[in-house]
């Protein structure tokens, strides 16, 4: 064993909740961070909250990768590839010890240094209330108002589907340079590098979908941003959650139109109305 | 409206031949774009799928008026700025940078419009425009276009008379509405303007100062300014022949040019009526009784 596999074990061992002691769902009430109000909705749709869980990851990346690589820096990629299947699995242990059956409201916290990259989800299980056994059914960063909403029109989640790349913009050459001074034009190798980066952040991030038999990936968001300590090293991340329809057919919600008169009230102010009056 | 590539059931006839990914990309996408859309279609021994950025609300709102989400389509462009000199104290369009801004915005959303033909979509909504500067690019810019490809379940086309996908940046909620109402869009567009706000002289800072007093030489500016943006828009949304536009927005924004020089940017969706008789439903209104 590796000195890396050492510490990755270590690190693992600290954030596993199945070995932390004393954090059993059954044993103790249930805990959540979800608000009254979706709580009350899940309850209607006969589903229940049972703990907060978390699944965390830390994955290495090589010395000097940064430094040294041109166009996509393979290894911070493969790196984020590792601890997002990591972490979700992590998250998938201890929801299942927890007893729950999926994991609702994940939030994704992604940071990227110049030597590793972390993954950490943390949402809250749930499972359904009549239900004797709770098979593991699925992990998402969907609200639980939205998992109520999607759940009625037949579509049930799946996972979390992600994907990230690296890539290191491409230096001009002093002529190019020289040459593009004050005209308008169009700069094909940064555009193209960039573009690529995009695309393979979400190519990945489909691929992950494909592999959990998504018919769907709903409420992408693409992050972009500063990566390590370069300014020219850009990351993407792409994230959503993978969905599939589960009846024949997509079930209708026939929404209505509404006004709500909420602002209308908040706008008049009774206390002002009284100290105008001079009562 | 007919057009041959969208006509019912039929997929576009460059798809069963994508296999190598290269070769069908439209023209300034590279490679691996394409790759990653024909991952999206179905095809003989490989089950697609939809992305999507739009919302578990939206996404639903769009079924609901008969869409399906195709796939998350973008375009992007990195683009050099030129220079243009200014004078001190003339107010005057910035006729090398309107343009710049113009054609890199129209370049990011071609490339969109491209991946959004390329999976065989009638049309592209909640698109957003962005615009990124990087620390390494001294008066170089990354304008972005970003939104979910959709195509009509009932076979018909929506596209506009360009034959092009229609794109709008109306939300899932207000392309339902719209739709409720009997209109469709038929595209984005946009009029910009940048624009160098003269000086002051000495002279009229001098005769100004302690006074209420009209700047008339800054009103004029920016009220030309505006109106050249939105005739533009304006200009584009005749093109599509469209019966209105909706949704308008007025972006001012300095970039890095500095205090006196703006960028005006209207944005909105062109739309027009659709056959038949349509009637707006009633709203209910409603009293939340949150806090």
């Amino acid at each position: 064993m590796t000195l890396r596999d050492q510490v990755r074990q270590a690190v693992t061992a600290v954030a596993s909740p199945t070995t932390a002691k004393g954090h059993t769902g059954s044993a103790r009430g249930t805990t959540s961070d979800l608000t009254i109000d979706e709580t009350l909705l899940l309850h209607s749709a006969g589903w229940e909250p049972v703990d907060l869980v978390y699944g965390i990851s830390w994955w290495s990346i090589p010395w000097g990768v940064w430094q040294w690589a041109t166009g996509e820096v393979q290894e911070a990629s493969a790196a984020f590839t590792g601890a997002a299947e990591h972490a979700a699995k992590q998250l998938r242990q201890a929801c299942e010890q927890a007893g729950g059956s999926g994991v609702l409201g994940v939030e994704v916290g992604v940071r990227v240094s110049s030597h590793h990259v972390s993954i950490e989800l943390t949402g809250t299980a749930v499972r359904r209330i009549d239900a004797e056994s709770h098979r593991f059914e699925f992990v998402s960063d969907l609200s639980a108002r939205d998992f109520v909403l999607l759940t009625r029109a037949g579509w049930w989640p799946l996972g979390l589907a992600t994907g990230a790349s690296f890539v290191v913009a491409p230096r001009r050459t002093a002529r190019e340079w020289a040459s593009q001074q004050g005209q308008n034009i169009e700069l094909p190798n940064l555009t193209q590098a960039l573009y690529l980066a995009r695309e393979r952040a979400m190519e990945r991030m489909q691929r992950s979908g494909a592999t959990m038999k998504a018919d769907g990936i709903v409420a992408v968001k693409l992050r972009e941003g500063r990566a390590s300590s370069s300014v020219r090293v850009i990351q993407f991340v792409a994230i959503g959650t993978g969905v599939h329809l589960r009846t024949a057919a997509h079930r209708p919600i026939a929404p209505e139109m509404v006004v709500p008169l909420d602002e209308v009230v908040r706008a008049f102010d009774v206390k002002s109305l009284r100290s105008a009056g001079g009562e | 409206m007919t057009d041959a590539r969208s006509a019912p059931g039929t997929t576009p006839p460059a798809h069963p031949v994508k296999a190598p990914a290269t070769g069908a990309v439209p023209e300034g996408l590279p490679p691996d774009a394409g790759r990653r859309l024909a991952e999206l279609e179905d095809r003989p021994g490989h089950k697609g799928m939809f992305t999507s950025d739009l919302s578990v609300n939206e996404f639903l709102l769009i079924k609901e008026v008969g869409f399906h989400p195709l796939g998350f389509v973008m375009g992007s462009s990195i683009y050099h700025l030129g220079i243009q000199t200014r004078r001190w104290s003339q107010s005057q369009e910035l006729s090398k940078l309107t343009e710049a801004m113009y054609e890199a915005r129209q370049l990011a959303m071609d490339r969109m419009d491209a991946e959004a033909t390329e999976l065989g979509a009638d049309g592209v909504v909640g698109v957003r425009l962005d615009v990124n500067y990087y620390e390494w690019g001294s008066d170089t810019a990354e304008f972005i276009a970003v939104g979910t490809a959709v195509k009509a379940e009932d076979g018909r086309s929506y596209r506009n008379r360009q034959g092009k996908p229609f794109t709008s940046d109306l939300s899932g909620q207000d392309f339902w509405v719209l739709m409720q109402t009997g209109h469709v869009p038929l595209g984005l567009v946009m009029g910009t303007c940048v624009y160098h706000i003269a000086h002051r002289g000495l002279g009229q800072t001098l005769r100004s100062t302690g006074r209420n007093v009209e700047l008339p030489n800054f009103t004029q500016a920016l009220y030309e300014a505006r109106e050249l943006a939105m005739t533009r828009m304006q200009d584009e949304a005749n093109e599509l022949g469209a019966t209105g536009i909706v949704g308008v927005r007025l972006e001012e924004k300095s970039h890095m040019w500095g205090d006196h020089t703006i960028e005006f940017l209207s944005l909105g969706t062109a739309v027009a009526s659709s056959e038949g008789d349509h009637s707006i439903p009633q709203p209910r209104t409603i009293i939340s009784l949150d806090g």
